[in-house]
């Protein structure tokens, strides 16, 4: 401390003021320390209140997308009593061995002959009572047992969506009847709904599924991880082990700093005016979005991989130039193997942000309707995040269930990656 | 030949090239010669050679071959059906390249079809001349690689200089994205304020894209509206639910919650952070606000909205609050403690210290962290798509409904326009304008930071 900061102040050493000591024991004393204590209740009360209401409002976010999520994994069947010696199908039990089995049923006319079972069983409009799709239950069924063929039997075959709705007591009236109906003669059931995980989008609520969506955004990911990672990871390490401070570097860092905080939906501006409009590549395309994407959250990864290179200590490097190492093994073999956990950590969790990501793949066109699962990175596909925000568009009550059950499955990816690197930066986190 | 093939072929090749080079090295060294460098980098070198300029002329002809094949199929006697220019002419050829492609579903020109033929054709042509060329310089390049394999011949370092090489190239694609997205914007907006005078953007206060009037395209799309509706949701509504809420989640977690709790909730708000905004939107949209709307009509606002502003930036609050609380919670760590210590032994409280030396010191770290969370309200989209509305009203109400720059460009990106409308332009304006504040907040929050950094340090 230099004498010119109390200038001043009285010199240190002089003669204070004579000033009378407090009084604590004073009412006004006492009143004031009180009134200084309440504020210090009152202070740490409203700071509880802020933590409770920000983990209040994540528990009734998760709750309310749990709650009515949890229906869309259900469906309702109904039991459905088939007499197929009176059907009189046109296949032999020779057609039924063998792979061309699901076309012989096909072309003996199943779908009409479970539609006209459906009206003999619960009467006139009895196939409206039944999923579309419920021939395709029969049609398994018989594939593992064609024995079934000769005899009377009862199978469970999906409702349709209108029955669906009003077991869960959302239907209208006079499907709310039937179920009361089906109920009383005890023929409907819940079922878990694996279609749901197999299936693609479709216009019938109770016949969409995931996996279309699911597998657009594995693929889509599989695009990001291999262009972000390694360019994230080569040129954290340009930055941090071999650039020099000039104002190149200077305009590289500002760049990625800022890259990080741009908006995500001008990287889909940027999507569509270069890779679509300039490269020409093709629309809706996992390929696009991936390499959208990529641009996104190699800021992030380049960031995370400076800190943990950063956090490799100086004798390592100085160790392994001491025994004769160039500079780049002394990189790839000994820095980069310490700073791999923390990279591995940014890295999963840049993956975990591109995967909620939707904005920008809007942009690019990934917000078609596809209705069977992307086969490869140029064809049409959509995404997970984007699935969802297409089917709460739908007006069908039905979709509501749907789009919760698509969120709850998003968030179980996004929570076990985040669990994945919390595990590694607990497993491979070294303090040096 | 397919691009994968092609690919598989060339690091075929390398892969050759290199378990050669390694066996021409190591016949050397057990020659009895003093090798300058191991054999594995001898062989690196070599196949490093075949791959790397193999590759580059391979994405480079990837780029120039459309243009090639289109300028001969041009040439073709079958093209003389072509209309002379236009939309409907780059129609017929996109139909003709996807038929060729077997991407198509039937032609809706019938001269495509005509034409699909003659794109085949040559697009097979210039395929095979580009693997030919590929597959030469691949060879090529082994061979010079090969023959330049002596015992002092210094192939580390050569390795090595690739390898930097590579890295200054992965660095520079953070400014290759930074550039690409400047000029990319301001090429479109170029072409919109072509159509559009600037000082009707910026200053109109009228915006219905639905309608928009051949003589005068400005006069229906000024942006104020926009922008109001982005900072009134943004910067305003969000930022009232979020900086109180993350300010004194940061200040209880750090000062007054006991570890343990701590241990707890602070993981709870970082998930907070990491769902998904169309998950945000959703809630937003399904819940939320038709409670307002009720909330609404209770007040006596009979025709609410439940696409209002304040549904939107209740929810964004809530999604900027662990953000909020992350950099306030940084920036109070950066405290010397010496200045926190000080403070209690001279008799003050915990929360008069927080609040007349923590804070103050704390604030520039503070309101860089706020700045950010503006940045990012404004930037946000799914929440805004989902749950404001299109309605471009200038109101000081929440219960009204309001709209933002990002509801806007998807809403103008994602109808059934052609790309070169002033409507799907405007989008890249709006998007321009949107980075350009977002980059000041960001860099000024930047520097505050950094600075602030600097000086506890």
């Amino acid at each position: 401390m230099s004498s010119t900061l109390v200038a001043g102040a009285p010199a240190i050493g002089a003669e204070p003021a004579a000033r009378a000591p407090t009084d604590w024991r004073t009412d006004a004393m006492r009143g004031r320390i009180r009134r200084r204590y309440a504020a210090e209740r009152r202070f740490r009360l409203l700071g509880l209140a802020a933590v409770t209401l920000s983990c209040g409002f994540l528990l009734v976010l998760l709750a309310s997308m749990l709650s009515s999520g949890l229906g869309g994994f259900q469906r309702t069947d109904v039991r459905l009593s088939i007499d197929f010696p009176a059907l009189n199908l046109p296949v032999t039990r020779g057609q039924l061995r063998g792979s061309g089995a699901d076309l012989a049923l096909a072309g003996a006319g199943l779908q009409g002959a479970v539609g006209r079972a459906a009206v003999q069983a619960f009467g006139e409009g009895g196939d409206r009572y039944i999923a579309d799709r419920a021939w395709l239950t029969v049609r398994d069924a018989v594939l593992a047992d064609p024995g079934l063929l000769t005899r009377r039997t009862a199978i469970d075959v999906p409702a349709s969506s209108g029955i669906d709705a009003a077991a869960r007591g959302a239907g209208r009236a006079d499907d709310e009847a039937v179920v009361a109906r089906l109920e009383g003669l005890r023929l409907l059931s819940t079922a878990i709904n694996w279609d749901f995980f197999t299936r693609a989008d479709a216009t019938d609520p109770g016949a969409v599924g995931i996996w279309g969506a699911l597998k657009g955004s594995l693929l889509t990911m599989a695009v990001t991880l291999l262009v972000a990672f390694p360019v994230g990871v080569l040129s954290a390490i340009y930055l941090e082990e071999y650039a020099g401070r000039n104002r190149w570097t200077d305009l590289i860092e500002v760049s990625i700093n800022n890259l990080a905080a741009v908006p995500s939906i001008i990287f889909g501006l940027l999507g569509l005016a270069v890779f679509l409009n300039t490269l020409h590549l093709p629309r809706s395309a996992p390929l696009v979005g991936g390499l959208t994407l990529a641009l996104m959250i190699m800021p992030v990864i380049v960031i995370a991989g400076r800190n943990a290179i950063k956090a490799v200590p100086p004798s390592i490097r100085d160790a392994a130039f001491g025994i004769g190492a160039s500079r780049i093994q002394v990189v790839f073999h000994h820095v980069l193997p310490l700073a791999l956990p923390g990279i591995l950590t940014g890295t999963i969790i840049g993956m975990a942000r591109a995967l909620g990501e939707t904005a920008p793949l809007l942009m690019i066109g990934m917000r078609a309707f596809i209705a069977s699962p992307p086969g490869g990175l140029a064809d049409p596909a959509t995404v997970l995040p984007v699935q969802i925000f297409l089917w709460s568009d739908e007006v069908s009550r039905g979709f509501v269930e749907k789009t919760s059950a698509a969120i709850i499955v998003l968030l179980a990816f996004l929570l076990a990656m985040n669990a994945a690197a919390i595990y590694l930066r607990n497993k491979f986190e070294t303090r040096w | 030949m397919n691009p994968l093939a092609l690919l598989f072929l060339v690091l075929g090749l390398g892969l050759i090239a290199w378990l050669s080079a390694r066996a021409r090295a190591i016949a050397l060294d057990r020659g009895g010669a003093q090798l300058h460098s191991r054999p594995r980098q001898h062989a690196t070198y070599v196949a490093l050679w075949t791959v790397v300029p193999a590759l580059i002329f391979a994405a480079i002809w990837a780029a120039l071959s459309p243009s090639l094949v289109t300028a001969s199929v041009l040439a073709d006697p079958a093209a003389a059906v072509l209309p002379a220019g236009g939309f409907e002419r780059d129609s017929i050829l996109a139909e003709a390249r996807s038929l060729a492609l077997g991407r198509g579903y039937g032609a809706f020109y019938d001269e495509s079809e005509a034409l699909a033929p003659v794109f085949a054709q040559a697009q097979s042509f210039y395929r095979w001349i580009g693997a030919g060329i590929v597959v030469l310089l691949a060879v090529a390049g082994a061979a010079y690689a090969l023959s330049r394999i002596t015992p002092l011949f210094r192939a580390r370092a050569q390795v090595e200089r690739g390898v930097m090489l590579a890295l200054l190239v992965a660095s520079l694609i953070a400014i290759l994205t930074t550039l690409g997205i400047f000029l990319s914007l301001v090429f479109e907006s170029a072409r919109f304020f072509a159509i559009v005078p600037v000082t009707d953007f910026l200053f109109g206060t009228t915006w219905s894209p639905q309608v928009i009037s051949q003589r005068d395209p400005g006069a229906s799309l000024g942006a104020v509206p926009l922008f109001w509706g982005t900072f009134f949701i943004g910067a305003v509504i969000a930022m009232i639910v979020a900086i109180p809420l993350g300010l004194m989640s940061a200040v209880y977690l750090t000062q007054y919650a006991h570890p343990r709790v701590r241990r707890w909730v602070k993981p709870c708000l970082e998930i907070l952070a990491g769902v998904p905004t169309v998950v945000y939107g959703y809630f937003a949209a399904l819940t939320v606000g038709p409670a307002i709307r009720q909330i609404a009509v209770a007040l006596g606002m009979p025709y609410a909205s439940s696409e209002s502003a304040l549904s939107a930036g209740l929810v964004m609050g809530v999604m900027i609050i662990p953000f909020v609380s992350s950099m306030a919670d940084d920036s109070i760590a950066a405290v010397p403690t010496a200045m926190r210590d000080g403070s209690l032994a001279m008799g003050a409280t915990t929360n008069e210290t927080i609040r007349r030396v923590l804070l103050p010191a704390a604030l520039p770290g503070v309101v860089a962290g706020i700045l950010l969370a503006v940045s990012r309200a404004i930037g946000e989209t799914m929440i805004v798509v989902m749950a404001a509305s299109g309605a471009a009203t200038i109101t000081l109400n929440p219960f009204e409904s309001a709209t933002t720059v990002t509801k806007q460009i998807v809403d103008l990106l994602t109808g059934e326009a052609e790309f070169d409308s002033a409507k799907t332009l405007a989008a890249f304006a709006l998007g321009l304008t949107l980075f350009v504040i977002t980059f000041l907040l960001n860099i000024v929050a930047l520097r505050v930071v950094k600075r602030y950094r600097e000086a506890y340090e």
